[in-house]
């Protein structure tokens, strides 16, 4: 019988155009509406890193003095101090741990004539590569050498690469970084994970970095940070060696740890880390401590999904509401209409429940027709926002699941609110409208 | 074929209570051809609805090709009015947006028939009321004896056993009202049971019994046989 209510469906919505269009366009602005809402929700909720999600940890000190507020659900930086990180870095070797912050080059080949790129980069340790699965297209990471002894050496991502040289496997090739020249000795392949979780500050869904550059070269050459500078403590930061010495906190910490042993261990290395510096009167706080959160409690923590996605997702499933209660007035009118053939059928053997059903797939195929609809709204909308907006690029792409949903909630929503027009039509005294004398 | 046994159909409001059918006792033979006529009002209509299984009764039985419907489910009653009742309307009732195909096809999709049973019954329904033709057509296109056709062939194209008609030729001027009541003669001549509501009685003359109703119960019973007229002017009689 589906087919059979699927040709009456059909039938049903092209006798009657106007209304048709009107069901339709009602319920695909609001499926447009909802979708591109719920498309930025879901995309800004998207784990980056799913493989090692659960893996990977940011290490968070709470070295901040004993007033010191920050914005953050325990009150501990986000953020940790230079010397705490080369402190961390240089024991426990049997896990893999880096620090790194952003900053920026002037970029551009020994070829005279070409004009400088202005960059950011990433400085970092070679344990950054494999932590977070970044692929090489040529190369490899520096070697650990050049993380203990600095040398002038950069990865470059596949893009500026192509920029610089327009592709190909350049390693080995030199390139000026504001006055200094690196040497290439990696080309990693495309790679932008969002959010860009390694490090939040300054917007979760901004661009990765073109340039990587060995951690050791920060105090040698003095590399400022691009990111941000969380200080809490009065002190003369005059000088970059003064900030390196300072309590000033500017560098991101991740630790690889693959199981609940090792996060363990990690941990109580931290807090005996932790202990040690309270003793020294460095951490000067009762509840000085180290805090471990996997990506997803990273995400979480640094609220990426913000409370304001939310409150659009619920503000646009509440005009999806809206239109939804204009397509049942709508579907009520047109079904009440039908009830004269309504009781020509249930004359000719139909039972309520046959006409129900009749009714319920006409609203689903309605329903259908709005949701693909709505999808196209769905990616005009988004596409408005990527080129209207920066940093829109990856969250405003509707992936599978949301291409899927489209429809699926546009089903579900127009025939739950067609239950009660359907309703209403079967159950209306078929011998009414039989009446003839 | 059709037994009603001390019918009381009541329609209740708020503030009055009308009684359409009272102690109605009325039987219907298999293959006969019974004439209901009656003044406005006085629960032909509603008779008309329960005997095709459209309204339920307020108390009494209701006894359908040997089965009582009393207590029967939307479902069960939507069934056995599909299988054993065929309806043929004054306004003729056929569904604006379906083609005659499919407007004969309707009953038969509930009955559950596969397309090839159906396509069987459907073009020798239209072939019964000549126009098969015009299996295409939407009934827009078609006089009013035409439509009248198709939806005798709708309701033949199950082949129920009992047929229910409301005033056939009430829209229907008289050379097509006398197609239309040859039809149904010959119908019933194949056996089938019809009762046919009308209020003109040259047709009534035609059916093989009469009966009336004032009030909501039967007050007249006449057998017309090769001209002979016989009158009973019991009330309730039950033949």
């Amino acid at each position: 019988m589906f087919s059979y209510y699927l040709q009456l469906a059909a039938k049903s919505l092209k006798s009657t155009p106007i209304t048709t269009l009107l069901m339709v366009l009602a319920i695909a602005c609001g499926i447009g509406i909802s979708m591109t809402a719920l498309t930025l929700n879901h995309m800004t909720g998207t784990n980056p890193i799913p493989e090692k999600s659960s893996q990977l940890f940011a290490v968070q000190l709470q070295s901040s003095g004993k007033t010191s507020e920050w914005p953050t659900s325990d009150n501990v930086p986000f953020q940790i101090a230079y010397q705490d990180a080369t402190n961390l870095m240089r024991v426990m070797p049997k896990y893999k741990h880096t620090a790194m912050y952003k900053t920026g080059f002037s970029v551009r080949t020994l070829e005279p004539k070409f004009a400088p790129l202005l960059r950011t980069a990433r400085v970092t340790t070679r344990h950054f590569f494999s932590m977070f699965n970044v692929k090489f297209l040529y190369g490899a990471p520096w070697s650990e050498k050049v993380d203990e002894n600095p040398t002038l050496q950069v990865v470059i991502n596949q893009d500026l690469n192509n920029k610089l040289f327009g592709g190909g496997d350049n390693t080995g090739k030199e390139i000026f970084l504001d006055d200094k020249t690196y040497q290439i000795v990696g080309i990693i392949e495309p790679w932008h994970p969002k959010p860009k979780f390694y490090d939040l500050n300054n917007g979760s869904f901004q661009s990765t970095e073109q340039l990587f550059i060995p951690l050791v070269l920060s105090s040698t050459y003095e590399l400022p940070s691009f990111g941000n500078n969380n200080g809490w403590k009065d002190e003369r930061n005059n000088t970059f060696k003064d900030k390196l010495a300072s309590e000033v906190l500017w560098l991101q910490y991740w630790a690889e740890l693959p199981d609940a042993e090792a996060k363990e261990h990690f941990q109580q290395f931290l807090t005996g880390y932790v202990d040690e510096q309270k003793k020294l009167a460095r951490f000067e706080r009762d509840d000085a401590r180290a805090v471990l959160r996997n990506v997803q409690q990273w995400l979480d923590y640094n609220e990426v999904v913000g409370d304001d996605s939310y409150v659009l997702v619920a503000v646009s499933f509440m005009f999806l509401t809206v239109c939804l209660v204009n397509s049942i007035g709508l579907l009520l009118a047109k079904f009440l209409r039908s009830a004269p053939s309504v009781g020509v059928r249930r004359a000719l053997g139909a039972s309520k429940g046959q006409v129900f059903s009749q009714h319920l797939v006409e609203v689903g195929l309605l329903g259908l027709i709005g949701g693909l609809l709505g999808l196209v709204f769905a990616y005009l909308g988004l596409t408005l926002l990527k080129n209207n907006f920066a940093g829109f690029d990856f969250v405003a792409t509707m992936d599978m699941v949301m291409f899927l949903s489209a429809p699926v909630i546009a089903i579900c929503a127009t025939v739950l609110a067609g239950v009660y027009p359907a309703w209403r039509v079967c159950n209306t005294l078929p011998s009414i409208y039989l009446k003839t004398q | 074929m059709l037994v009603m046994s001390g019918i009381n159909k009541v329609y209740q409001t708020e503030q009055v209570q009308t009684h359409a059918l009272r102690e109605f006792n009325l039987s219907v033979a298999e293959g006969e051809f019974v004439a209901v006529t009656g003044p406005s009002g006085s629960g032909k209509t509603t008779f008309l609805n329960i005997a095709g299984l459209l309204e339920n009764i307020s108390s009494g039985d209701y006894q359908l090709d040997g089965q009582s419907i009393v207590g029967l489910s939307d479902r069960e009653l939507s069934r056995l009015r599909n299988e054993k009742i065929g309806f043929i309307f004054q306004g003729f009732n056929l569904i604006p947006d379906l083609n005659l195909y499919e407007n004969v096809d309707v009953p038969l999709r509930y009955r559950g028939f596969s397309n090839k049973e159906r396509k069987q019954k459907i073009e020798h329904a239209l072939e019964t009321v000549g126009l098969s033709a015009r299996m295409k057509h939407l009934p827009s296109q078609l006089s009013g004896g035409q439509q009248q056709r198709v939806a005798i062939a709708r309701a033949l194209a199950g082949e129920p056993k009992f047929l229910l008609a409301d005033e056939p030729t009430g829209n229907l001027d008289s050379l097509m009202a006398k197609q239309v009541m040859e039809l149904l003669e010959n119908i019933n001549k194949q056996g089938t049971t019809i009762v046919m509501v009308t209020h003109d009685p040259e047709l009534a003359r035609r059916a093989q019994r009469n009966i009336q109703i004032v009030d909501g119960q039967l007050c007249d019973f006449t057998i017309y046989q090769g001209g002979t007229v016989n009158n009973d002017t019991d009330k309730n009689a039950v033949a």
